[in-house]
């Protein structure tokens, strides 16, 4: 049973069409990305999905049941636009957050002090919200998010704004909830940033679904036909009939190859050759590679 | 129904904590007491004390201080003889000097033969000063009334109790004489117009705090949209509440030690009229309040919200229009209708109800009624707040605002 479950959704604002027609499920247990350039209908998607807008058309299922507020307890959600009541204390917040997902105010604070530890801000617990910096706000935002200890973690760019250590520390927690179990939905429109992270992925470009499916079952439908070579001497391999383009910055040559050529017989003809390889490497396409392929290069990313 | 309580006590306790709310608790009465009582002073202290007279009569000008000075007020009359050289000129240069105070000079002349009645020429040192001009003209009005008197053969003791002002007496049925019902009928009305007027406003602003820190989104995850409003509309409401009960009991408090008390007690409110202002105001302080949130639901920014200012004003402006008549007349056809628009109810129904007793029903409708009415505009706000706050930018107009009340 999936988590999450749309069919068919549509979102209009007035004249302005948010969502189109979009599919997609969310398997529990797994990571999964929603991607897409800025004004894709990211946003617009996840809101539907906690209630706050309800759609035009289609269904939106948690949890395999049709959506109802109950629901939203065992959902933890990030907004993209992060706001906290600034004259209060960090600790108190939490706790009110907490509570209002029917926590009783022990095991809020309790919570609220362990997450505090480990996402490394507990020196920031008692001291007024406005006192502390942008990336300290979003981490409490984060906690907030996460203090009913829901089954399924909505988070809308989570990553934005912060230095890489903290997105590390982030991306870290999450992967640590997703293997206790959690089921972890987030977006953003860096796709470099979560290809070591999604196990599953949904592309969206001008409100319709671009592809969507498991990382690995994505990446496989295309082609490895680029090869990384780092290499000493001669470059006279570089005109191989296998190779469809290539570019080579003095030694570092990043190839395509024609479609359904071996990078094998690259390599042995380079070998023959008498160049020196250092580094050889067949590489599987970017997701960003693949969405420009796409979408033909029209991502208003 | 838990959010509910949740959001209206951290909002409270917010408020509570916050510095201004000492600050305003003791500032205001300050403030407001501070006019009040520097405004009487400086009200009885009006008109001039220091009057010349010009008159061949000294009688005349003895029996004018008499009647000029009151209880609490020596007056000043200086003498002169018309006779005397240059006499107009003299009391012209005197006037201009600021350390005699003189402020003004009655001129005298006896009546001509077969004429009653003198004349009396006032020159004032301001030409606006109507208190001291009407004051000198009563005095004098007085002096010739006694002298008539005493020349009719009346004793003083016969003329001071004919002259005496009447006193009209409630019946010994009523506990409470009528200025005191007034008194306290107004006086509850405007404590009523302020508080509303006041802190109304700040239910608007809290929700516009909460769109501009960008924190509904994360609220609107956890608890519906009517949830957020009654919690606010309770949350900062009560905060007026505390701070209104403190100045009361402080207030009684300080009466009491003063033993000010007595003098008060007509116009204290008898338990029964307690109940129905703690009722009415209390709802008319939810209902207000419930519009605020409307209004702070539609804008962006103070600077909008100033501009809708106006649809809480007008009501209460309407009240404070037709009050006079509300009292005088509180059963007409006035203070009936408008006793049972919700928007006036709490006002103008608490008013008929101090100063002349409604018929129960219509108490029980106006509130039924008034309960009715908050019901629905928080169910509006709510709805707008859910809508506008995700599709802030831009400000609503009137379609719009249909529109979204028809979004699920």
């Amino acid at each position: 049973m999936p988590i999450v479950e749309l069919q068919h959704v549509r979102k209009a604002y007035d004249t302005k069409i948010a969502v189109a027609d979009l599919s997609f499920q969310i398997e529990p247990g797994s990571m999964f990305g929603l991607l897409g350039p800025n004004g894709s209908g990211k946003t617009s998607t996840i809101r539907m999905m906690i209630g706050m807008t309800v759609p035009d058309s289609g269904t939106v299922k948690l949890f395999g049941q049709p959506f109802h507020r109950d629901l939203l307890s065992r959902v933890g959600y990030l907004p993209e636009e992060r706001g906290l009541y600034k004259k209060m204390k960090v600790i108190d917040q939490l706790i009110f957050l907490g509570e209002l997902h029917g926590l009783d105010a022990a095991t809020a604070r309790k919570r609220a002090y362990a997450w505090c530890e480990r996402m490394e801000i507990i020196e920031a617990a008692e001291k007024k919200t406005e006192e502390l910096s942008k990336g300290m706000q979003q981490k409490i935002q984060f906690i907030a998010a996460l203090m009913h200890d829901p089954e399924l973690i909505i988070m809308d760019e989570p990553f934005s704004g912060l230095d890489p250590v903290n997105a590390t520390l982030l991306q870290d927690t999450l992967v640590d909830l997703r293997n206790q179990g959690r089921t972890i939905l987030f977006s953003t429109h860096r796709m470099d940033q979560v290809e070591k992270l999604c196990d599953a992925i949904a592309l969206i470009n001008r409100g319709n679904l671009v592809l969507a499916g498991g990382m690995r079952e994505i990446k496989s439908r295309y082609p490895r036909n680029r090869v990384d070579i780092i290499f000493d001497g001669d470059a006279g391999f570089l005109d191989h009939p296998t190779i469809e383009s290539a570019k080579n910055y003095s030694g570092h040559a990043e190839i395509k190859l024609n479609d359904g050529a071996s990078p094998q017989q690259l390599l042995a003809a380079a070998i023959s050759n008498g160049t020196h390889i250092n580094h050889f490497e067949v590489m599987e396409p970017t997701l960003e590679e693949i969405f420009i392929e796409t979408v033909g290069g029209k991502a208003d990313a | 129904m838990r959010n509910v309580w949740l959001i209206a006590k951290r909002e409270y306790l917010e408020r509570i904590h916050a510095k201004s709310f000492l600050i305003m608790t003791i500032l205001i009465p300050i403030i407001m007491g501070g006019l009040l009582y520097g405004g009487a002073i400086i009200n009885s202290r009006i008109g001039s004390n220091h009057i010349a007279v010009v008159t061949d009569n000294p009688q005349f000008a003895e029996d004018l201080k008499t009647e000029l000075s009151g209880k609490n007020r020596k007056a000043i009359v200086d003498v002169y003889s018309p006779t005397e050289p240059g006499v107009r000129d003299l009391l012209e240069e005197r006037m201009k000097k600021r350390s005699i105070g003189l402020g003004g000079y009655l001129w005298v002349t006896p009546p001509a033969a077969g004429e009653s009645r003198g004349t009396y020429e006032w020159d004032p040192k301001a030409k606006a000063d109507i208190v001291t001009k009407s004051r000198v003209a009563d005095a004098v009005r007085g002096v010739l009334a006694r002298e008539t008197l005493a020349q009719k053969g009346m004793s003083a003791t016969e003329v001071n109790d004919l002259l005496k002002p009447v006193e009209l007496k409630p019946p010994p049925r009523d506990r409470k004489n009528s200025d005191a019902a007034f008194a306290s009928a107004y006086g509850l009305f405007f404590l009523m117009y302020f508080v509303i007027l006041f802190y109304g406003m700040n239910v608007a602003r809290s929700i516009i705090e909460e769109k501009t820190s960008r924190v509904f989104e994360v609220m609107l995850s956890k608890v519906r949209p009517a949830e957020m409003m009654a919690g606010k509309v309770i949350g900062v409401g009560s905060v007026g509440l505390t701070q209104v009960g403190i100045w009361i009991i402080v207030g009684l408090a300080a009466l009491n030690i003063q033993g000010l008390g007595s003098d008060f007690s007509d116009a204290l409110p008898t338990p029964g009229q307690l109940v129905c202002f703690v009722i009415f105001f209390t709802l008319g302080y939810i209902l207000y309040s419930s519009i605020a949130a409307a209004l702070g639901a539609m804008t962006n920014s103070e600077q909008e919200l100033q501009q809708m200012n106006m649809f809480l004003m007008l009501p209460l402006i309407a009240c404070s229009v037709v009050i006079f008549r509300v009292v005088t007349d509180p059963d007409g056809p006035i203070s009936q209708v408008m006793s049972f628009i919700p928007f006036c109810t709490p006002l103008i129904m608490y008013t008929r109800i101090i100063v002349h007793q409604p018929p129960i029903w219509q108490i029980a409708l106006s509130i039924v009624l008034l309960i009715a009415t908050i019901y629905a505009v928080l169910w509006i706000a709510s709805r707008i707040y859910r809508v506008g706050v995700l599709m802030y930018g831009k400000k609503p107009n009137l379609p719009e605002i249909i529109r979204w009340l028809k979004y699920t």
